[in-house]
């Protein structure tokens, strides 16, 4: 599905705000994402996995980070040009029980799928929740609500954001989250011990995206393997061999 | 159109309606493809490799991408042969286009069990033998690099199907030509290469390999030329049709690998950037068939070996 780019433009450092137009043809959840094809001809070869940043009428947004070859190329693409997306794909957050104390955590470029998140249980499911993203330095940050923390402290809490949120958990509190491995390996271990429930986003290398090539398993506690593009990417924290990963 | 061309080809007693086939391993059970392209319009399709048990496969990760390819070390993950039949097949009831069961074991009782339970599998049209596998009963080394493993692998299996028989060829080896010969002498009906290309990426920031399985077989637009030079060597070598594979992913290098000697080609890594390749490919050759005045297909099969 060729769509066209109405805007890109840098929002943070190394970090982009992509809004192609909405064909209006599907709809799509937060959590959910599109496999984005960076180039008409075969290099690179595989398309990138980028989550939904917001969804609505008009636009598609994609917030991305430049980390490698293919987010440098997507950096400068121009309005007006076409891009190639396949999707919305995947399971995303779902269905959100009201009656809970629900937290949206993220890291980094991780806080992009959440914003769209925020904006369907405001809109759709008018109900609260707190927010707490996490970054390295106050130049990447991206998102204008909820609170921060900088791992540098130039910007509201000093440290992580895992430790941000801890005090706040409890067995009543529904954590729905994404970010870097490490960040979720140990917002995990916190929600184990509070016994709070946790929806998380993960990442893996992907070829395909729609459930064939059998390449971005995770492996689950029952020993077996989930395709985190089919199953995934949004799990239940608890169906995850968190040491594996 | 009145005088258009003839893209039908004959495989022993099948005929397939153009020479486009997808590869095992990209296309999972060809019914998730559904929903991106039209599965009739397809020769037909290469399931994802079954064995005799379900597999889980490879501890991730399970793939990395390289300049025009990727690695894959998935482990040859799959339900096994009897959720296979039971959950996948009749998903596929609907669809006009051949299946093709590709198979693999560690012993050769195991293809022989794998043969004689889609015997009676009206929907299976012929077997593919992945020969690309580790042989338990000769220390692990893969039974597709010695020849008389194929020969004997590939007799036993024949012995227990009356469907066609296609054994698919590793590259990894010194003389492919000769393995080929093996398995016609074994009885083969066909022969489809090439497999993947064992390779390795290393993480410089870790200092370790990439892959968990360290190693893994290289696949996608930079394995091309490999398959076609191979392709071009086996075809001065036997008589049975070849399916060409690896790395293709426009019409103009399916047509070299045709134009090589294979009557039939596979399209494997190129479903995963275009779901709907297959027909561009398929709509690619025709074009180029009319553009050319040639009236069908196999009229360019092994072309290249006249010059
Ligand atoms: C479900 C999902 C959602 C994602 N959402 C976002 C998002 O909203 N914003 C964002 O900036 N990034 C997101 N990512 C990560 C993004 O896909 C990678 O940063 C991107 O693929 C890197 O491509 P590259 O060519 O610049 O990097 P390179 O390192 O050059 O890429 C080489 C290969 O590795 C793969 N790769 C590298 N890093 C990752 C990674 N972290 N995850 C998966 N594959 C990777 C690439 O796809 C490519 O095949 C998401 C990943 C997944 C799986
Ligand atoms: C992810 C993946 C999984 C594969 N699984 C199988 C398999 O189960 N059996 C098999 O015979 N070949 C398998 N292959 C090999 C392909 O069928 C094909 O021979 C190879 O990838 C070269 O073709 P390509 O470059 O067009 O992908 C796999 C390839 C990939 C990329
Ligand atoms: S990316 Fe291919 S199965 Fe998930």
């Amino acid at each position: 599905m060729k769509l066209e780019i109405f805007e890109n433009k840098r929002v943070a450092k190394d970090t982009f705000s992509l809004k192609i137009d909405n064909p209006a043809l599907f709809d799509a959840s937060p959590g959910q994402f599109f496999m984005v094809k960076i180039n008409d001809f075969d290099y690179p070869l595989l398309r990138r996995p980028f989550s939904i940043a917001d969804f609505n009428d008009r636009h598609i947004e994609i917030i991305y980070k430049v980390v490698g070859e293919g987010t440098k190329i997507l950096a400068s693409k121009q309005k007006g040009e076409f891009l190639d997306l396949l999707g919305p794909l995947g399971n995303g957050f779902g269905d959100i029980e009201k009656n809970r104390r629900i937290f949206l955590v993220g890291g980094g470029i991780g806080a992009a799928p959440l914003i769209y998140l925020s904006n369907v249980l405001e809109n759709m499911y008018g109900v609260n929740y707190k927010a707490y993203f996490g970054f390295n330095t106050k130049d990447e940050v991206y998102v204008d609500f909820g609170k921060t923390a900088t791992m540098d402290g130039s910007l509201g809490y000093a440290g992580n954001v895992v430790d941000m949120v801890e005090p706040e958990l409890d067995e009543n509190s529904l954590v729905l989250a994404c970010g870097p491995t490490l960040m979720l390996k140990r917002l995990a271990y916190v929600c184990y011990q509070k016994k709070c429930d946790m929806k998380v986003s993960l990442e893996s290398r992907m070829a395909c995206g729609i459930g064939v090539c059998l390449g971005c398993v995770v492996e689950t506690i029952d020993k077996d393997f989930k395709r985190v593009c089919v199953e995934g990417p949004v799990f239940d924290y608890r169906e995850i061999e968190w040491q594996t990963l | 159109m009145a005088n258009s061309v003839n893209l039908t080809v004959k495989l022993g007693s099948l005929i397939f309606k153009n020479p486009v086939l997808t590869a095992s391993g990209t296309f999972g059970y060809a019914a998730e493809y559904k929903k991106y392209m039209d599965l009739n319009a397809l020769g037909g399709f290469v399931v994802k490799g079954l064995s005799v048990k379900p597999k889980k496969g490879n501890k991730p990760p399970r793939i990395v991408e390289t300049p025009c390819g990727m690695l894959n070390a998935i482990g040859l993950q799959n339900v096994g042969i009897d959720r296979f039949i039971k959950e996948k097949l009749p998903l596929l009831e609907d669809v006009d286009a051949h299946i093709i069961a590709n198979i693999y074991g560690t012993k050769a009782d195991e293809f022989v069990e794998l043969a004689d339970k889609l015997e009676h599998i009206g929907r299976v049209s012929a077997l593919e033998v992945n020969v690309s596998c580790p042989n338990v009963s000769k220390g692990g080394a893969l039974f597709g690099k010695n020849p008389n493993d194929v020969f004997s692998l590939t007799s036993s299996v024949k012995k227990h199907t009356s469907k066609p028989v296609i054994v698919k060829l590793t590259p990894n080896v010194d003389d492919v030509a000769a393995i080929a010969t093996a398995a016609c002498d074994g009885g083969a009906d066909a022969v489809s290469l090439i497999n993947t290309i064992t390779g390795m990426v290393i993480d410089t920031k870790t200092k370790k390999p990439f892959l968990a399985n360290r190693t893994g077989g290289l696949s996608g637009p930079a394995i091309y030329p490999v398959g076609v030079r191979m392709v071009y060597e086996v075809y001065e070598k036997i008589k049975v049709p070849i399916i060409g594979v690896g790395g293709i992913y426009n019409s103009d290098i399916a047509l070299q690998y045709l134009m090589a000697g294979a009557a039939l080609i596979e399209i494997g890594t190129a479903n995963f950037t275009n779901p709907n390749i297959t027909v561009e490919i398929i709509k690619g050759i025709k074009e180029f068939l009319e553009g050319e005045n040639i009236k069908s297909v196999g009229d360019i099969v092994g072309i290249a070996h006249n010059a």
